[in-house]
């Protein structure tokens, strides 16, 4: 599946992953949250080598991955009971990371009640709340409708600069790795590997300003074209 | 019923239009009273033609209705069906329930205890009753046995079911924030398995009134369903037809009861994910 992927990911930093359909990115992301076995190669966080899925690394999922026979309360509170919290820890922290990312005042709404940027509130606000080191982010953005995407990019960055953890955020959209991202790693190919790295030298924090940055067009260009011909090739692939 | 509570559980999100449930109701309301008269119509005209004056006619059945009410050998005779019914189906929620769960999710007990689940479901439940009375007698536990018999299997194979159909990306969420495999089942795939488990109730729950109903029958125990048979080989048959009527408000009340349960426990449901 992957040949020759090494990369690390500094304590506060985020890589975004960009590559063509099929190259491997979510399988790549999943393999670092200790989801699916790798039979070759060796994932660290710290000094843990992944097996399954370790303490400190938490997933905020594509299709949200919300109970919905839970609450959001619920639903939040769902990875600190599992790491085995009090009761009383349960009380505190939740309602933090509900308000921190917008949600206060839907504590006991059901999943089927929000619209999908509601709902991946509530998935990040549920992988915030373990107090991850690393935070995985598979495509988090990618089901939810062009608007939504971008107030969630922003909100992203605001909870980011509040909590900084290390991320890696796995996405199609280039724009987008170029704007979170402090570097953009391009895959290519398969089996898939390093195309590219490209370090992103936009200015923190990055807010709707930095859109409108020279500099950031010049990289979503340089991404692009890196990506391209990747891309191209991809589309014309037949699944085996 | 469907329209009715597809209507009535929005009623989380905000206030349904006012005019769903009542045009729901009505809708089908008058159709089924005009089906129900016509039923009961038909049978007073045929039985009052032909038949010879003790067997039973609407008329006389609703006239038999508040005797045999406050008829303590009635009432007793309804609370021991009643107990039995609840006691079995309590004890068959819970086992069934358990043992789908570990069917579901364990390939290996699946594939050792599938076969006979499959086995004993296809048997009519009425040949296992000479046996029940030899090893519990003609007794309370003998019925109960039944019950448990009768409906059990309803339950294990739904839940069975819903347990292998629990989506995979909930698995997947469980197991990325380290969930341990007995945490799994309890707090994702028993719940995510409860839309089978309340079909499987309703199965279970008209299947454990047969049994009961059946056992009695059989047993000479009391219950209603002795009642019955009592009644109708006296010629009583007012008295025995306020009994099946009785017993079938029952299965309507459990419908009733399951869909109540459905809007109030899981508002989610029906709704996607």
């Amino acid at each position: 599946m992957f040949r020759n992927i090494d990369f690390d990911v500094a304590e506060r930093e985020i890589v975004a992953i960009v590559g063509p359909s099929g190259c491997g990115k979510t399988t790549l992301l999943r393999c670092i949250d200790g989801l699916l076995p790798h039979d070759a190669g060796e994932i660290w966080v710290g000094n843990q080598r992944v097996e399954e899925p370790i303490a400190g690394v938490a997933m905020v999922f594509q299709h949200f991955g919300l109970f919905p026979w839970k609450t959001v309360f619920d639903n939040v509170a769902y990875g600190l009971r599992m790491a085995g919290a009090s009761k009383a820890e349960v009380e505190r922290k939740v309602p933090e990371f509900i308000k921190l990312v917008g949600l206060g005042g839907f504590e006991t709404a059901f999943p089927y009640q929000m619209s999908g940027g509601m709902q991946q509130r509530c998935g990040l606000a549920r992988a915030l709340a373990v107090e991850p080191n690393v935070l995985l982010m598979d495509e988090p953005f990618a089901a939810v409708d062009a608007q939504t995407r971008e107030i969630l990019q922003f909100e992203l960055l605001r909870i980011w600069d509040e909590r900084p953890t290390a991320m890696i955020f796995v996405t199609h959209s280039i724009e987008e790795a170029v704007l979170l991202g402090h570097r953009v790693i391009v895959l290519k190919g398969r089996p898939s590997s390093i195309h590219e790295t490209i370090v992103i030298d936009l200015p923190n924090p990055r807010t709707r300003a930095t859109l409108r940055e020279p500099r950031f067009a010049e990289l979503r260009e340089q991404v692009w074209g890196t990506l391209m011909r990747e891309a191209r090739e991809a589309e014309f692939v037949l699944e085996r | 019923m469907t329209e009715t509570s597809i209507g009535a559980s929005s009623a989380v999100v905000a206030a349904p239009p006012a005019t769903s449930r009542p045009a729901a109701f009505s809708g089908s309301f008058v159709p089924r009273l005009l089906t129900g008269l016509v039923i009961l119509l038909s049978w007073e005209i045929v039985v009052r033609a032909v038949a010879p004056p003790y067997v039973a006619k609407p008329s006389t059945v609703v006239l038999a209705i508040p005797r045999v009410m406050t008829d303590p050998e009635f009432l007793r005779a309804l609370g021991a069906t009643l107990a039995a019914v609840t006691e079995g189906l309590a004890i068959t929620i819970v086992a069934g329930t358990a043992i789908g769960l570990l069917m579901g999710r364990s390939a290996i007990v699946d594939r050792m205890i599938r076969v006979y689940i499959n086995g004993f479901n296809a048997l009519p439940m009425i040949i296992v009753l000479p046996l029940f009375s030899l090893w519990f007698g003609y007794s309370g536990a003998a019925r109960i046995g039944t019950i448990i018999f009768a409906a059990i299997f309803a339950i294990t194979m739904n839940v069975a079911d819903g347990a292998r159909s629990v989506p995979r990306e909930f698995l997947e969420v469980a197991r990325s924030f380290r969930s341990g495999r007995w945490r799994m089942l309890t707090d994702i795939v028993l719940p995510a398995s409860m839309p089978y488990l309340l079909a499987g109730f309703r199965l279970a729950a008209g299947r454990a009134l047969i049994g009961a109903v059946v056992a009695e029958f059989f047993l000479s125990i009391g219950g209603l369903g002795y009642y019955i048979l009592y009644n109708s080989r006296a010629y009583h048959h007012n008295e025995a037809f306020v009994g099946v009527l009785l017993l079938a408000a029952f299965g309507v009340s459990f419908e009733l009861l399951v869909n109540w349960c459905t809007r109030h426990f899981m508002p989610w449901y029906r709704r996607g994910a």
